[in-house]
Formats: structure tokens, sequence, C-alpha cells
């Protein structure tokens, strides 16, 4: 049995996860590299009798550390030493990739190259002289198509040649010219002050970078970069350059990229059409790539909504009807106390299903940015958005998660992936609770019915409209104090479109939803819990006096200035920290229109079996499948997003009118509309940013901003005379 | 010398200098092909918004205050 450590490197757009799918298949695993929201997938994979470990690194133009990306791979090269790395190339695009491979081929590790999309570059008239290729470098070089799976056992076949001795890659020194004296001399010098060194890096990668005078590994070897060996070493360049030594080691290494894409590649002209360049003449422009984008963004929704709710509201009749009913049967059966069994019923089922209700639509989302991303279109709407973006400080790429929050928050969060810098992904994703996500709906509907039943659509329009001005605000505001500093630069790699394979789309959605669901599922069970206590102890006694209400209670002077200082309200949005729908079913039960209902449902169903529910269960799947595909062909205007009057809720409406006045009733969406966005996109950008931190600032600014705006309006209201 | 900005749709230039080169940014814009003597086309420059330039074979977007600072020449 013999074991290798093989680490796929390449730039993006290389088509390297595609070829990592097709290598790995269902082996491969997604996780973090530690410390970073950056994704490492690593994959353990047979091929004979050689067991191949697999990671891939993050797609990088350079080995410079410049961004996150580049730190991960080449961190991993150095320190990890990994036997062989895989370098995937575009073969369509032969000279900008092999620049890094130049780069790997100086640490001195083994280098077969993938020659990816070959089969295009074949399209476009491209010859590579492949033999050629291998003696110029020192690698190995199998052409593949990853789409297709061509090519996957031969290089297979070569990393099993390799373990077993039998094809020894030895990668080429090149020789940097100039650059080789100064080399000498302080390869020289470290062999005589720390000999330790040259044994813990790769010898010449080490010197290069000392050279080069690299940040990170001056940090790392304990060198000041000013040591008089180093000075003395490019001396006699800076005198004659008026660039650093950076540069010109860098135009070393494009030189010889440039010299052996000569030497390999012959292009014979082919006509060939360019469907890219033709898409992006109309989709780019400046008065068409506005327009074609909302039709694009309206499809999106339509699907995202339309096409899951459904298969939400099935969710949503599975969990409160029979899982319910059949687990407080079961709990009776086994004489469980009255307190428990409500606790696993009202606490737990009713709390992780309300979050488990959205998995259909974070699902189609999922897919929808994935085949976005794929096809390569999402560059394209960071492209037309760019201008408008960065008048609040952001640029193009952050209008994709933005769009995407009024869905809901939650994938938004991480979507903000997109974005390279930290300081991007952080003020977006503090921005995006201010999209009106679809849980609010819930709480708009009900007292937009009961209030403003005349003026619906407008009320409804001015809180999506409200929110968008407050996140435009907020990025002004946050561009200038805590996300103070660099101006967003915009530079990014438009791919050719491509139609993504549906492997790979499934494979992505599959492995983002499945994150999701284990890590929302944990703490969500967690937050029912101790949401049901706080509404329930003492147990027994009147709502108004349980922990949840006295926190109402005493929180509630803090509303009085905005008119709804009562503790219902105030306990309604405290429960609205597991989602915003919840400040609606907290109220039904508060105002005590529940109980009534409850022995109501509990007694039409009690007659029927456990078999009959189960056939139910799957009949409604079956409606809800014909429903989902219904909504997707049926006409315009997305249908989940009317404004629907639910009988149920009729008594807690004109409970609320007596209540509420119009003015307060507006206040009080303001606010729900503004503050703190719910728990489960806390754990979202505690997944994404590693800690806490940002959702605990989001939770104290929105909040600020909430309880502001509707300060304005309800005492500027008042002041007007309403 | 003119900033790349100004460069109208479909012409090729040459890169020359950058105006204060900020070393990160710099560094970056190298390893993605925008160096010194580096030719690149102009694809598209609709006078707002980010230019579209090909490097090679690749598409690169890159910002306007950015393409500001690119200082290139025109090849005829």
């Amino acid at each position: 049995m013999k074991e290798i450590k093989v680490a796929v490197a390449g730039n993006p757009n290389s088509g390297k996860s595609t070829l990592i799918n097709a290598i790995a298949g269902t082996n491969l695993q997604v996780g973090n590299w530690p410390g970073v929201t950056v994704e490492k997938k690593t994959a353990t994979i047979k091929f004979d009798d050689l067991t191949i470990n697999l990671v891939d690194l993050p797609g990088t133009y350079s080995l410079s550390p410049y961004t996150q990306e580049e730190i991960i791979a080449r961190d991993f090269l150095v320190k990890e030493k990994p036997d062989l790395i895989i370098d995937v190339v575009d073969s369509t695009n032969l000279e900008r990739n092999l620049y890094l491979t130049i780069q790997l081929l100086e640490l001195d590790i083994p280098v077969v190259i993938a020659l990816n999309i070959y089969d295009e570059a074949k399209k476009k008239g491209y010859e590579i002289d492949i033999e050629k290729l291998e003696q110029l470098l020192g690698v190995k070089a199998i052409p593949t198509v990853a789409t297709k799976k061509e090519g996957i056992k031969e290089l297979l076949q070569v990393l099993k040649d390799f373990a077993s001795g039998i094809n020894p890659i030895v990668p080429k020194k090149f020789n940097y010219g100039d650059v080789e004296e100064s080399l000498k001399i302080v390869e020289t010098a470290l062999k005589i002050n720390d000999p330790g060194l040259l044994n813990r890096y790769p010898s010449r990668w080490l010197v290069l970078k000392l050279l080069e005078n690299d940040e990170l590994v001056l940090k790392e070897t304990g060198l000041k970069g000013d040591e008089k060996f180093l000075k003395q070493a490019v001396s006699h360049f800076l005198k004659s350059h008026d660039e650093d030594m950076e540069s010109i080691i860098a135009d070393i290494r494009y030189g010889i990229a440039h010299g052996v894409t000569r030497d390999v590649l012959k292009k014979r002209e082919k006509k060939h059409i360019d469907f890219t360049e033709k898409i992006d003449r109309i989709v780019l422009n400046r008065y068409l790539g506005i327009p074609i984008f909302l039709i694009a963004m309206w499809f999106v929704f339509k699907l995202a909504f339309d096409f899951s709710a459904p298969f939400s509201d099935w969710l949503d009749s599975v969990i409160s009807g029979p899982v319910t009913k059949w687990t407080t049967v079961l709990l009776n059966a086994a004489k469980s106390p009255e307190w428990f069994v409500s606790l696993v019923t009202e606490g737990i089922i009713a709390g992780v299903g309300a979050v488990l209700v959205f998995i259909p639509v974070i699902a189609v989302m999922m897919f929808i940015i994935t085949l976005l991303e794929g096809s390569g279109y999402m560059a394209r709407v960071a492209f037309i958005m760019d201008r408008l973006m960065h008048s609040i400080g952001l640029h193009g790429k952050s209008f994709i998660p933005l769009i995407l929050g009024f869905g809901c928050n939650v994938p938004s969060i991480y979507a903000t992936r997109v974005l390279e810098t930290e300081r991007d992904r952080k003020l977006t994703a503090m921005l995006v609770p201010l999209m009106s996500c679809g849980a609010r709906l819930p709480v708009y509907a009900i007292f937009i019915g009961a209030f403003f039943a005349k003026n619906a659509p407008t009320v409804l329009w001015s809180l999506y409209v409200l929110g968008i001005f407050m996140a435009i605000l907020l990025g002004l505001v946050l561009k200038k104090t805590l996300f103070k500093g660099f101006a967003p630069v915009f530079i990014m790699e438009l791919p050719p479109y491509r139609v993504p394979l549906f492997r790979d789309l499934m494979i992505h959605t599959w492995q983002k939803l499945r994150h999701f669901v284990i890590k929302a599922g944990t703490y969500i069970f967690a937050v029912s819990v101790i949401m049901w206590f706080m509404l329930n102890t003492p147990y027994g006694v009147e709502k108004e006096n349980s922990a949840l209400g006295r926190v109402g209670k005493t929180i509630s002077p803090v509303f009085e200035p905005l008119g709804f200082g009562t503790w219902e309200a105030s306990s309604s949005l405290v429960a609205g920290l597991i989602a915003k729908e919840v400040v609606v079913s907290t109220m039904a039960q508060i105002y005590g229109t529940d109980n009534g209902q409850k022995d109501n449902s509990e007694g039409k169903e009690g007659t029927k079996g456990f078999l009959e529910d189960l056939k139910n269960v799957a009949i409604s799947f079956f409606n809800a499948v014909v429903d989902a595909f219904q909504n997707l062909l049926a006409g315009f205007g997305i249908k989940s997003l009317q404004v629907e009057e639910e009988e149920e809720m009729t008594t807690l409406k004109s409970k609320l009118q007596e209540i509420f006045t119009p003015l307060n009733a507006y206040a009080f969406l303001v606010f729900v509309l503004l503050y703190w966005p719910c728990v489960v996109v806390g754990i979202a950008m505690r997944q994404e940013f590693g800690s806490w931190k940002l959702y605990g600032q989001t939770i104290l600014i929105h909040s600020i901003i909430a309880w502001l705006v509707a300060f304005l309006i309800y005492q500027g209201g008042r002041f007007l005379g309403f | 010398m003119i900033p790349l900005a100004l460069i109208e749709s479909g012409e090729k230039v040459e890169i020359i200098d950058f105006v204060k080169k900020g070393k990160s940014l710099f560094n970056h814009l190298r390893d993605i092909g925008i160096f010194a003597g580096k030719i690149v086309e102009v694809v598209s420059n609709q006078g707002h918004g980010p230019l579209l330039l090909r490097i090679d074979e690749a598409r690169i977007a890159i910002g306007r205050g950015m393409a500001m600072k690119i200082m290139v020449r025109r090849l005829q």
C-alpha cells in the first residue's frame, strides 16, 4: 500500500473545481481552511493499490502573498510539503497560466500539469507540443477535459507511476539570468549564518522570497530584510534599475512563461465565433445591461419563491400536523409529564420546524447562485453594478449578496464569499439584513391587513424601499467609520460563458445546504429550548408573568416613545430573534387566539390513524410538486409575495385593531423591518467570519437604527397630527 | 502617455507605468497580467463604470478609478 499527498493548484477559471469533482466524485469533503473563510476541499481516493490524498488549493494567479487565497496556497505547499502538485492549466490560455506554473517549479516539488479545457483549445486551432512542454518545464503533462471526464484515468496513472518510482519527475530549475548571482550571495550567507533555514524551506524558493523582501517570509524566518548580505545581493540591481526586486523577478517569470509558450504552442488561425464576446456585447451594454439583469433577477425570485413555496408549506404542515401529533401521542404513551410534552412539541418541534421550513427556499437559492456563478453571468452582474455600488464604499461584486437578501438573508451571508477582502465581506454582510426578507412578510401582511388594507401595495412597497434607503445610508456611514480605509478596487476576470454540469451544480448545492442544515439545526435546537423556557417559567403561569413576559415588561419602556410600549409587543419582538415571522406567532399566542384553535384541530385530527396521516403526507407532497411546477409556469407576478389574508388570523387582527393605531402600527412595522436580524443570520455570520462579534455589532447598530427611525416616524406623525 | 481609462473601445495599448504604486495592489495587477510592457486591448469602455480589457485570451474587468492610474501608450 502506497500513499501520496497531492496538492491541486491552478488559476481561477481553469476548470479546477470541475476537475476535482471528476477525480474525487462523492469522496469530496468540504471544510474551511483553519481560521479563514476560504473553502477547503479534500478527498482520499484509491487508484489500484495507491491511496491518493488530494488537497484542493484555492484558485490563484500567483503565489505572492497579497490575497488570502495566495497565502493559504503557498503556506500549504511550503509547510505541508506535498509529494506532488497537480497544476490545472487552462489550455486556451497557456501563457497566463504558466506564470503560476513557473512559481510552483521554484518549490522543487514534482509537478503534473493537467492541460484542461483541451477540447476548446483544439477547437480554437491551438496545437500544444506536449512532449516539448514536459521537457522544457521538467513536468508531466496530460490533456484533460474535466467536464467530460476525459484524461482523468491517464492523470491518475501518472500519479501511480510516480508513486512507484517508475516515472520520476524532476522540476526544471530555470536560469534567472542576472538574478542568479544575487541568489548565490544570499544562499552562501544563509549557509554560514543559519543553515537550518535552508532545510526547513525549499531552498531556492526561500532565497527568492528573501530577495523579494517578502514580508511574511521575513517574519517567519526572523530576518529583518535589511541584513548586510541581502543589501549586498541586490545593490547592483537597484543602481541600474529603478524597479524593485519583486518586479524584476516577476518579469523574469513572465519572460519564461512567454518563451515556453512560444516554443510549444502553435496557433493555426481558425475562424471561430467567439460566443462569449457576442453575448457580452449585449449583456454588458450600457443601455441593455441593467434591464436584462432585472429580468434575470425576476426569474430568480420567481423560481426561488414560487417553486419552493409549496414545499415549504408541505414541510410546515407535516411538522405542525402529523409530526407534532404523533410525538405527543408517543410521549403521552410513555407517561411523560405535561411540561415535557409541551417543551418537545411547542418548543423544539415548532422552533426547529420554523427554520426547517426555509430549507426549500435556501436550496433553490443556492442552486441558482451556483448556476449563475458557473455559467459566468454572476461576474457580469458585478461588472454592471460596479458604478452604483461604489457610492456606498463597495464594488460590483457586493451587489449579488444584497439582492439575494430579499429572498432570505441567510444565503446572502454565505454569498458574501464571492468578495475578496474581509472588509468587503463584513461590510456587505452588515448591510444584508436591511434587505427585507421573506420572513418579514407575514408580519407586514397581518398589520397591513388590519390597518392599511386600502393602500396595501404602497405601504408594502414603502417598507422595501425604506430598507434599501437605509442600506445606502448605513453603507455611507460605515464606509467613513467602522470600515474606513481601503477604497475597494474592482479587478476581476470575466470567465467565458459555459454551461455548467448539472452534476457539479448538485454537488455544490448539496454541500452548501448540508452545512446549513447541520449547523443551523443544532443552534436552533438550543435557541428553541431556551425560548420555550422563557415563555413557560414558572410553568403554568399567565403568559404575562412568564420569563419572556417579564423581559417584555422590563424593556417595554424603551418602546414607549415609539408608540408600542406594551409587554405584548416587546415580548413578541424579543421572540422575533428566532425568526422574524415568529413575531406574529408569538403575538397570536400571547393574545390567546391559539387555544381554541388548537383544541379544534386536535379534535379534528384525532380521529385519523397513523397510516392515514402518512398517506396524507405523501399525497400532499405530490400536490406540492405539482403546485411547484404550476407556479413556475403560471403567469406574471410573484404569487407567494402577494399579501394574503389567512383565516385564522382574523381574531388576532381585530385584537390588533383595538390596541394599535395606524401610526404606531406603521412604526412597529418599520421597527420589525430594521431591528436585529434573526439568529439564523447570526449563525451564518459566525460560520463565515469565525466569531459572534460581527453579529453582535450588527444587532447593536441595526437596533439603534430601528429605534431612531421608528421614533422619528411615530413622533413626527404625532406632531403632524396623525 | 495617457491614462488607460481614456482609451476607447477597440484600441490596443501598451502599459507604460503606474501612478502612485500601492505595493500590494500593484503586485496584484501584475499577477493578473497588467504590468509595464504588456500589450492589452480595451474591449469595452463605456465612459462610466468599469473597463473590460483583453489580456492574452482572458477578459479582465477593471474599475475606472484604477484605470485612471495606469498610464499607457496607444499602438498603431
